[in-house]
């Protein structure tokens, strides 16, 4: 992925939208949602990490999660994130629009 | 709600930026230290290593760093730093500039704070009590006539108890008191007194400074001697000294216990009265008005004020419907007196009056005129200011044109230029503020000296604070917007960018409009002062019909220390004998109401053979008690016929004199000496006139009192006179030596009034002059600032124009024609703007006609005067830029670019 912080929207929709499905099992750290996304993916997206916590803040901001310092399970300070309810609704849409864009691309790439 | 979640979560971030940034390292940190562990454990790799990769598949730190700073909103935190830094620089780089726009706003702002402070005291003139809202006054309303009026004692008493209208009903009627403090060595005063029901401060729900207020068992009528004092009397007469309370002050010569004291800036209830310094129970009437037998009585009208509170839950429509429902029950139980008496309530939360005497259209009218005079010059000075940023504007248009290229949002363009206007008018707004407590003053300018205190009570309170900061932030937004917005504008840019050499560009066009709208708004202003203005000289000018010249004036009453009529004769013989007997005292007399007192009298005359109106064919003139060589002794002309002598007394044939212009109403063609009229009717005692005198102003504004009679004292008794002394030489520099010389013949007798004859006059005209002066005030800045817009707009046009100008002299243009191509444009600017002006000013004139005394809306003079003033500011501002042009060296110019 491109290191400009001037990511294009899409770009930066795509990695709001893994952020998004990578919490909607649990709450999370930032490490532990790159690696899940790294899981999820088998490895075929390989998400530059760093810009994970400028898409959390950016969640955080549009109150899809929220976030709070825990510790993990080797007693070490970290700050966990959560979807909220809007979050999961969110998810919700923001899957079904992907979808729809995706199959979109997918018929007019194959035509 | 997300969004305010979000936007909470944002300003929590820009607030807290330090712990925003704590978190994001620690965050980043523990990322890094879990990635480079699972390294080493899932991958095997050296700690190093790992540490290595770690960082890769971070990414750039700082990038995210940044990223995360932005988002949180700390960059446009870091720009208005920026901006603020850069506006302050820019300050301090033209501190001509920054001045001028503190100054003028600083006067704009200011001047519209105290206006509004004025009208908002007149309006909302708050009374010192819980819930003001709930107060209403209850007046009288002739069916007929549809006039209110005052009630009488009964059915006030029956309106309290019987109507269940209101939840407590007071009343109240002002006079004057001669106050005399015996434990001070101070002399008798005349103070304005309230005599009051003793339920007066429960039903107005205020608590005393101290002390405690009257109560029911004050109620027995002439048995208790108890007064209140107000808070400014308290202060000013007593220096807020408790201990006041339960001392014996003397009220019209009888002993009053001081109860208590109003709360602060309780002036009375009446809007338009005089301010009561002691509120005495009413039934103490028999003191406070001496002779008043009948006070505790009467139906169908009396001169009790009356102020309630509504019951809980009605509001005044319902209290009024209630009212007039039981008048209606008086009305059929007391047909003789009550016929044709309904009621009316009006609001009482700011004070009250009669509103039969309120001059809704005058009040109205000088409160809208006020208001559309500072707020015109507002707009005035912000379209200067605006022209003069737009001014700034060009010098910068290069460094704008870079910043554009260089990728600045225009977004952040405006901003920079909203902080830098904000900037540079923050010490104006400073300024603005600072002038508030200056309307006070203003006020005791504007409200006319009277005996007694009138006035608004201005004081700065939240309302006008608030409204003056809304001011100040309108007039920001006025004069930094249109800047901001046309720079960050392309189309305009270019114009910008392209003006040296073109025709003048949008930019021009924009500041042309603004210099006329600014001119024309002059001139309306400008035509308003000069219509004031001419008013009062109007008014000054005509003959006043009596010499003002070494005249003193000394008032005094002698019925309120309960004289008899033989007594009160003794004692203005007496006075006149000690005063005549002075070196000094060229002439004296007692004369009530003399020119330029504020009082007034009207007498029912009947005239033999003259039609009037009325039923009983009698017709009201001004008449005054006057006593012998008043002519002499005030200056007036005697035109026919002859004064009043010691001759003309008690047992003496009835004499009159009468005005010149009652002379030739009444009497048109004949000789008035020796014709005979009736004072109060058909029957009413006769009097032979014997002379006629010039007509004499008796008021200031306009009034037409010419018409007049007067009557021997002698012949007709009155307890309240004014001693007129003639002195030789200067009145002034005499008076503290009459004024004991008065006191001598009863020193607890108050003395008031005391002033020269020449004061009295001016001070007549002082309202006018104060209106004429202010209305000078805004018309001259607002013509100093047009001017001034004026000329930087033609001397920035000979710069835009330098190389044209060059090529037209080196192609042999003369002097003469490069300065009549500069003129040219100024004076367009500034016909254009007078036209529309003068159109304008017609209109408001008209509006104004009503506050102008003697003086037509479309005063010649005014409408001839302005436009030759605007011609030579014109001709002024135009004139010292085209001069710069025609030095302009050729060559020079034309290398200009």
């Amino acid at each position: 992925m491109a290191p400009h912080p001037q990511e294009s929207d899409a770009l930066r929709g795509s990695i709001d939208l893994l952020v998004l499905k990578a919490l909607a099992l649990e709450p999370m750290h930032g490490w532990g949602i790159g690696l899940r996304i790294q899981q999820i993916s088998r490895g075929r997206l390989e998400v530059n990490q760093g810009s994970l916590y400028p898409a959390l803040q950016r969640l955080e901001h549009r109150g899809w999660v929220e976030s709070d310092w825990q510790s993990t399970e080797n007693n070490r300070r970290a700050r966990y994130y959560s979807l909220t309810k809007l979050g999961r609704k969110a998810l919700g849409e923001e899957v079904d629009k992907w979808k729809r864009f995706a199959a979109t691309m997918a018929i007019v790439l194959e035509s | 709600m997300s969004r305010l979640k979000g936007l909470v979560a944002r300003m929590r971030s820009v607030i807290g930026a330090q712990s925003s940034e704590q978190r994001m390292e620690e965050e980043f940190d523990f990322h890094l230290e879990m990635e480079t562990k699972r390294l080493i454990e899932r991958e095997g790799l050296s700690p190093r290593e790992a540490r290595r990769r770690a960082l890769v598949s971070f990414g750039g730190l700082d990038t995210h760093r940044e990223e995360m700073r932005d988002g949180r909103g700390a960059r446009w935190l870091d720009e208005t730093m920026v901006d603020l830094r850069y506006a302050l620089r820019t300050m301090r780089g033209s501190p001509g500039f920054a001045v001028a726009v503190a100054v003028t706003l600083g006067v704009g702002i200011g001047v519209n704070g105290i206006v509004f402070g004025a009208i908002d005291s007149l309006l909302f003139r708050p009374i010192p009590t819980h819930d003001p809202s709930k107060l209403v006054a209850l007046f009288n309303l002739d069916t007929k006539s549809k006039q209110p009026f005052s009630l009488g004692y009964e059915d006030y008493v029956d309106f309290r108890d019987k109507s269940n209208a209101f939840d407590g009903l007071a009343a109240m009627t002002d006079m004057p008191l001669n106050l005399a403090v015996p434990w001070s060595t101070g002399v008798a005063d005349m103070v304005w007194g309230s005599l009051v029901t003793e339920n007066y401060f429960t039903v107005l729900g205020m608590r005393p400074t101290v002390g405690r207020f009257f109560t029911a068992a004050d109620a027995p009528q002439g048995a208790n001697p108890f007064a209140v004092l107000s808070y400014d009397c308290w202060q000013s007469r007593f220096a807020g000294d408790s201990s006041v309370v339960g001392k014996t002050i003397r009220l019209n010569g009888t002993g009053f216990t001081v109860l208590g004291v109003a709360p602060p800036g309780f002036k009375g209830m009446r809007t338009f009265g005089f301010w009561p310094e002691i509120f005495v129970p009413i039934g103490m009437h028999n003191i406070a008005i001496p002779g008043s037998t009948h006070q505790l009585e009467g139906r169908g009208g009396g001169n009790l004020m009356v102020v309630g509170r509504m019951r809980q839950g009605m509001d005044r429509p319902r209290t009024e419907a209630a009212s007039v429902g039981f008048a209606a029950q008086l009305a059929s139980a007391f047909p003789a007196t009550n016929a044709t008496t309904s009621a009316i309530v009006i609001p009482a939360a700011g004070g009250f009056d009669n509103p039969a005497y309120v001059k809704p259209r005058v009040l109205f009218l000088s409160s809208a005129l006020g208001v559309f005079a500072s707020l015109v010059t507002m707009i005035i000075i912000c379209a200067n200011l605006a022209n003069l940023q737009l001014a700034r504007l060009a010098a910068r248009v290069q460094e704008i044109a870079i910043r554009l290229s260089l990728g600045c949002s225009r977004e952040r363009l405006v901003r920079q230029m909203i902080i830098e206007s904000s900037v540079v008018a923050l010490p104006g707004v400073a300024i603005a503020f600072a002038t508030l407590p200056l309307s006070g003053p203003v006020e005791a300018l504007m409200v006319p000296h009277l005996q007694f205190r009138v006035g608004f009570g201005t004081t700065v309170n939240d309302r006008i604070m608030w409204f003056t900061g809304l001011v100040a932030v309108l007039a920001v937004a006025l004069f930094g917007l249109i800047p901001a917005i046309r720079a960050s504008s392309a189309r305009s840019l270019t114009s910008l960018v392209g003006s040296p050499r073109t025709a003048p560009g949008r930019s021009s066009r924009l500041r042309a409009v603004l210099v006329v709208s600014q001119l024309a708004l002059s001139v309306m202003l400008l035509v308003g002062a000069t219509l004031f203005v001419r008013s009062l000289l109007v008014e000054r000018g005509n003959d006043i019909g009596f010499d003002s010249r070494n005249r003193a004036m000394f008032s005094t009453n002698v019925g309120l220390q309960s004289y008899d009529e033989a007594r009160g004769r003794r004692y203005y013989d007496d006075v006149l004998a000690r005063v005549r007997a002075l070196p000094e005292v060229a002439n004296a007399t007692w004369g009530f109401p003399v020119p330029f007192d504020t009082y007034g009298r009207d007498v029912a005359l009947y005239v033999d053979g003259v039609p009037t109106s009325s039923k009983d064919g009698t017709f009201a003139a001004q008449a005054s008690m006057m006593a012998e060589d008043f002519v002499g002794a005030l200056g007036f002309r005697l035109e026919a016929g002859r004064e009043f002598t010691t001759n003309d007394s008690a047992g003496a044939p009835r004499v009159m004199v009468v005005s010149r212009h009652f002379a030739s109403h009444v009497w048109p063609g004949k000789n008035p000496i020796g014709q005979r009229v009736r004072r109060g009717g058909a029957s009413g005692p006769e009097a032979t006139v014997v002379g006629v005198v010039g007509d004499a102003t008796f008021a200031s504004l306009g009034q037409s009192s010419a018409s007049r009679v007067y009557f021997p004292l002698r012949q007709a008794y009155r307890d309240w006179e004014t001693l007129i002394i003639h002195t030789h030489g200067d009145a002034a520099s005499l008076i503290s030596k009459l004024r004991p010389v008065i006191t001598a013949a009863d020193p607890a007798l108050p003395i008031f009034g005391v002033t020269t004859m020449d004061d009295a006059v001016s001070g007549g005209f002082s309202t006018s002059r104060t209106a004429a002066s202010i209305a000078g005030f805004f018309g001259g800045l607002a013509l100093l600032i047009s001017s001034v817009g004026l000329y930087a707009v033609v001397a920035n046009g000979v710069s835009e124009r330098t190389r044209e100008i060059g090529i037209r002299v080196a192609l042999g243009s003369t002097p003469g024609e490069v300065m009549r191509l500069v003129m040219q444009g100024g004076a367009r600017l500034g016909f254009v703007g007078l036209v529309i002006g003068l159109g304008g000013a017609a209109v408001v004139a008209r509006l104004m006609c009503a506050l102008l005394h003697g003086l037509s809306a479309a005063d010649p003079i005014t409408f001839a005067l302005v436009p030759v003033v605007l011609a030579v500011i014109v001709f002024v501002a135009t004139f010292i830029p085209a001069r710069r042009a025609v030095k302009l060296d050729p060559v020079a110019a034309l290398r200009s670019d």
